[in-house]
C-alpha cells in the first residue's frame, strides 16, 4: 500500500481481546451453517494429514514397535545419513527426479494440447466420443492398466511386438529391460490421465470470452492463429496454476503402477522413493528409516512448490498464494 | 452502389426465423442507427453484415460488393463489441495492432498508425496498459481504436456503451459522434436506447420483432412515427396513447372530444389510437386546444420541468410541464390542454399512422 494510502485511510480499530471474543461468537452464531459445511473437511484433514504428522518423529528415533513411537530413543539425524551414503537411496531418489522431469515435460503439455485440439473439433457427436475414449482410462484400476501395459509389451503376444514383427524385427522383452522402463512408464502415465486432465483446461477455455474470436475473425485471424494468439495466452493463468500443483506433487510419482510393472531386473532405473520406503517399511520392517525417507520427500517437495509459486507470481502474476 | 445495402436479408435458426427479410441502404458516410427491444433481430443484423452468423435468404453488400459468401476478414468491417472484446493479455498498443499484424502490415507502418490513432483518441499514455488497468471509457476507446486503425470501410457498433454508466455513456456518445464527422466512415450502430439513437443517427431504423417498423432521421421519427410501435419506442417519455373513435370534428377518448386539424371526411366512425406527445401539451388553455381532464397520482420534478403522472380510462399517461422553480402549482392539475395540429392518430387496429 501506498504511503499516500496509508495516510489517508483510517486506522483500523483495535479491538481488545473480549471484543474480539465477541466478535468471533456473534460470527459462529451468523454464519455456524459454513462451518458446518466445513467441518468434514477439517476432520479428514486432521485425521488423515495432521494426526499422521505425531509418527514423523520416528524419522528421527531408533523406532521399535515394542517401545512404541514416544518411548523409542531419539537418535538425531543418524537415519537422514544412513540414506545419504545408501546407494539404494542414491538410485531412488536419481529415479525420482528423472521420472519426475520426464513426466512433466512429456505429460504436462498432452492435456493442454488436447483440450486445445477438443475445442477445435466442431462435429458434436465425434467430440463427445473421442472425449469419453481418452477420459476413460482414468476411471480404470492401476492393477488393470498394469495388466494391460504387461500385455501389450508382452513378448510373445504382445500388440507392440506383433507391430514389430511386421517389420521383421526381433521381439522385445520390453519390461525386463531397464532401458525401456522410463519410456513405458511414462507413456502409460500420459494414456490414463492426460484426457482426464484436459477437462481443467478445456474448462478453462469454456471461460475465454467469445467476443475475442469474433473480433479476430474480423481481423482475419486463422485458427491457428486463434488458438496461438487467444485461446492459449487465456489459459496461460490456469496453466500455471496446474503446473505449480504438479511441480509440488513431482515426488509423488505413481508408485503403485511402478510396483506393479518394476522388478528387479529394472531397479536400475524404475525403484523410486515411495518404492524404496515400500519395500524398507512394509516389507523390511525398517519403519524409522522409511519415514526418515518420507520425510526427505516431503522437504524436497515443498521446497519445489515455493520455488515454482515464487517464479510464478514474480514472471507471470499468477501464484497458488 | 457504395456504402451498405440489404436486400430482403432473412435470418433463421433452424425453423425459426428471427429476421424476416428486411431491406435497408446506408448511404457512403452515413451513421445509421438500428434500434429496437431486445431480441428484435438488429445484433443479428449486424452480425450478418459483418459477417459473424451466415445469411439465411437474401443479399448483403458492401460497396457494391455481394458479400454473403465472403469471410469476415474480406469484407473490409471493423467491429465495436459492447464488452469491448479486448485482449487480456496483451497491452492497449499490442491490442490495437492485432489486426495490422494479422494482415502483415510492416512494423513502422504499424506504429505510426497506432501513434496516430491513439493520439487521436487521447490514448498515448496508455499504450503500455494491460485491458484490466483501465477504466471503462479507456477500454471502450481502446476498442474503437483497434476499429480505427484498420481503416475499414465501414464501422460496426454493437451496444458499444451499454457498459458504462450514465455519466461516461453521454460523453462517449459524443465522442463517437465527433469521431464519426472526423473520419466519415460508413458506420452501423446497435443499441436499444432511443436516446443514443436520437443523438448519434444521421437515421434511425427502428425494429421490431425481426422487422423494419420505420426508417427515418431523428425527428422524422419523432415528429411523424409511422406506427403506435415507433410512437412509443422514440421519446422519453414515450407518447401517450388512448383509444378513441374519430368523428366530424375531430376524435372522442370515452366522452371528451380533441380538436384535430385535419379533415376527417369519410373516416368518422373509425376507431383510432389517440397519441399526445407528453411535452406537446399545456396547463392552460390556447388557441385551438382541447381540454383533457386527467387523474393526477405523482409529480416528478426533473429541475427545469416535471413529470405529471396521471390515469385516465385505466391508461396511464405522462406529461411535461414547467416547473418555473416549483411544484406546488402542478400538485393541483386536474386537466392538460392539448394543441390540435400537434395530436398524432393511429389505426386502432394496424396501429399504422392515418394521414388525413
Amino acid at each position: 500500500m501506498s504511503d499516500l494510502s496509508e495516510n489517508i485511510l483510517p486506522a483500523a480499530p483495535k479491538r481488545t481481546l473480549g471484543q474480539r471474543f465477541t466478535w468471533l461468537v456473534d460470527h459462529f452464531k451468523r454464519e455456524w451453517q459454513i462451518y458446518v459445511m466445513l467441518l468434514p473437511v477439517i476432520i479428514w484433514f486432521v485425521v488423515f494429514l495432521y494426526k499422521p504428522m505425531y509418527g514423523l518423529q520416528v524419522a528421527f528415533k531408533d523406532y521399535s514397535i515394542f517401545r512404541g513411537v514416544a518411548g523409542s530413543p531419539w537418535i538425531g539425524f543418524e537415519h537422514f545419513q544412513t540414506l545419504i551414503y545408501s546407494d539404494q537411496f542414491g538410485r531412488a531418489l536419481k529415479n525420482t527426479f528423472m521420472i519426475s522431469m520426464l513426466s512433466l515435460c512429456f505429460g504436462f503439455p498432452v492435456p493442454i494440447f488436447l483440450a486445445l485440439m477438443f475445442n477445435e473439433i466442431t462435429h458434436h457427436v465425434f467430440k463427445r466420443t473421442a472425449q469419453t475414449i481418452v477420459y476413460l482410462p482414468h476411471f480404470i484400476s492401476t492393477v488393470i492398466i498394469a495388466g494391460i501395459v504387461i500385455t501389450a509389451f508382452s513378448p510373445s503376444a504382445g500388440i507392440v511386438n506383433m507391430v514389430l514383427g511386421w517389420f521383421g524385427m526381433e521381439p522385445i522383452y520390453f519390461l525386463i529391460k531397464p532401458e525401456w522402463f522410463r519410456p513405458i512408464f511414462i507413456g502409460s502415465g500420459i494414456w490414463q490421465e492426460a484426457g482426464f486432465s484436459s477437462i481443467v483446461f478445456l474448462a478453462a477455455i469454456a471461460g475465454v470470452n467469445p467476443s475475442l474470436y469474433e473480433s479476430a475473425v474480423i481481423d482475419g485471424a486463422s485458427r491457428w492463429q486463434m488458438m496461438w494468439k487467444i485461446t492459449l495466452p487465456s489459459i496461460l493463468p490456469t496453466i500455471i496454476i496446474m503446473l505449480i500443483i504438479r511441480i509440488g506433487n513431482l515426488l509423488e510419482v505413481g508408485f503403485e503402477l511402478i510396483i506393479l510393472l518394476y522388478q528387479p531386473a529394472t531397479f536400475a532405473t524404475a525403484d523410486v522413493i515411495n518404492t524404496f520406503i515400500y519395500r524398507q517399511g512394509i516389507q523390511g520392517a525398517q519403519y524409522d528409516l522409511a519415514a526418515a525417507a518420507g520425510l526427505f520427500n516431503a522437504v524436497i517437495a515443498f521446497i519445489l512448490v515455493m520455488t515454482a509459486n515464487t517464479i510464478a507470481r514474480r514472471y507471470s502474476n499468477t501464484s497458488l498464494w | 452502389m457504395s456504402g451498405v445495402n440489404l436486400s430482403g436479408i432473412v435470418k433463421a435458426y433452424g425453423a425459426v426465423q428471427v429476421v424476416h427479410g428486411i431491406d435497408l441502404n446506408v448511404a457512403e458516410k452515413e451513421f445509421v442507427v438500428l434500434v429496437g427491444p431486445s431480441g428484435c433481430g438488429k445484433s443479428t443484423t449486424l452480425r450478418m453484415i459483418a459477417g459473424l452468423e451466415e445469411i439465411s435468404g437474401g443479399e448483403a453488400s458492401i460497396h457494391g460488393k455481394v458479400v454473403n459468401r465472403i469471410a469476415p476478414k474480406d469484407r473490409d468491417v471493423a467491429m465495436v463489441f459492447q464488452n469491448y472484446a479486448l485482449y487480456p493479455h496483451l497491452n492497449v498498443a499490442d491490442n490495437m495492432a492485432f489486426g495490422l499484424r494479422i494482415r502483415k502490415m510492416p512494423k513502422v507502418e504499424i506504429k505510426n498508425q497506432i501513434s496516430e490513432v491513439a493520439e487521436i483518441l487521447e490514448l498515448t499514455e496508455y499504450l503500455h496498459r494491460k485491458p484490466a488497468e483501465l477504466s471503462g471509457g479507456q477500454r471502450q476507446r481502446v476498442a474503437m481504436g483497434r476499429a480505427i486503425v484498420r481503416h475499414p470501410k465501414v464501422f460496426l457498433f454493437d451496444e458499444p456503451l451499454s457498459n458504462l454508466d450514465a455519466k461516461l455513456r453521454t460523453q462517449m456518445r459524443a465522442e463517437i459522434r465527433r469521431l464519426h464527422n472526423r473520419l466519415g466512415v460508413t458506420s452501423i450502430y446497435v443499441t436499444h436506447d432511443q436516446v443514443e439513437a436520437m443523438t448519434l443517427a444521421d437515421r434511425i431504423v427502428v425494429m421490431n420483432d425481426g422487422n423494419i417498423e420505420q426508417v427515418g432521421t431523428p425527428m422524422e421519427l419523432f415528429m411523424n412515427p409511422a406506427n403506435t410501435f415507433v410512437a412509443g419506442f422514440l421519446g422519453s417519455p414515450p407518447m401517450n396513447q388512448l383509444n378513441g373513435v374519430l368523428n366530424e370534428n375531430g376524435a372522442e377518448i370515452n366522452g371528451v372530444h380533441i380538436k384535430l386539424n385535419v379533415e376527417i371526411g369519410d373516416n368518422a366512425g373509425r376507431n383510432v389510437v389517440v397519441g399526445i406527445r407528453p411535452e406537446d401539451v399545456t396547463l392552460q388553455a390556447g388557441a385551438d386546444t382541447s381540454v383533457l381532464p386527467i387523474d393526477l397520482d405523482l409529480v416528478e420534478p426533473l429541475g427545469s420541468e416535471a413529470l405529471l403522472h396521471a390515469q385516465r380510462d385505466g391508461t396511464n399517461l405522462v406529461f411535461k410541464a414547467d416547473t418555473n422553480g416549483s411544484i406546488d402549482h402542478l400538485s393541483g392539475v386536474k386537466e392538460v390542454h392539448v394543441p390540435a395540429g400537434r395530436v398524432k392518430i393511429f389505426d386502432s387496429e394496424s396501429g399504422q399512422a392515418i394521414n388525413l
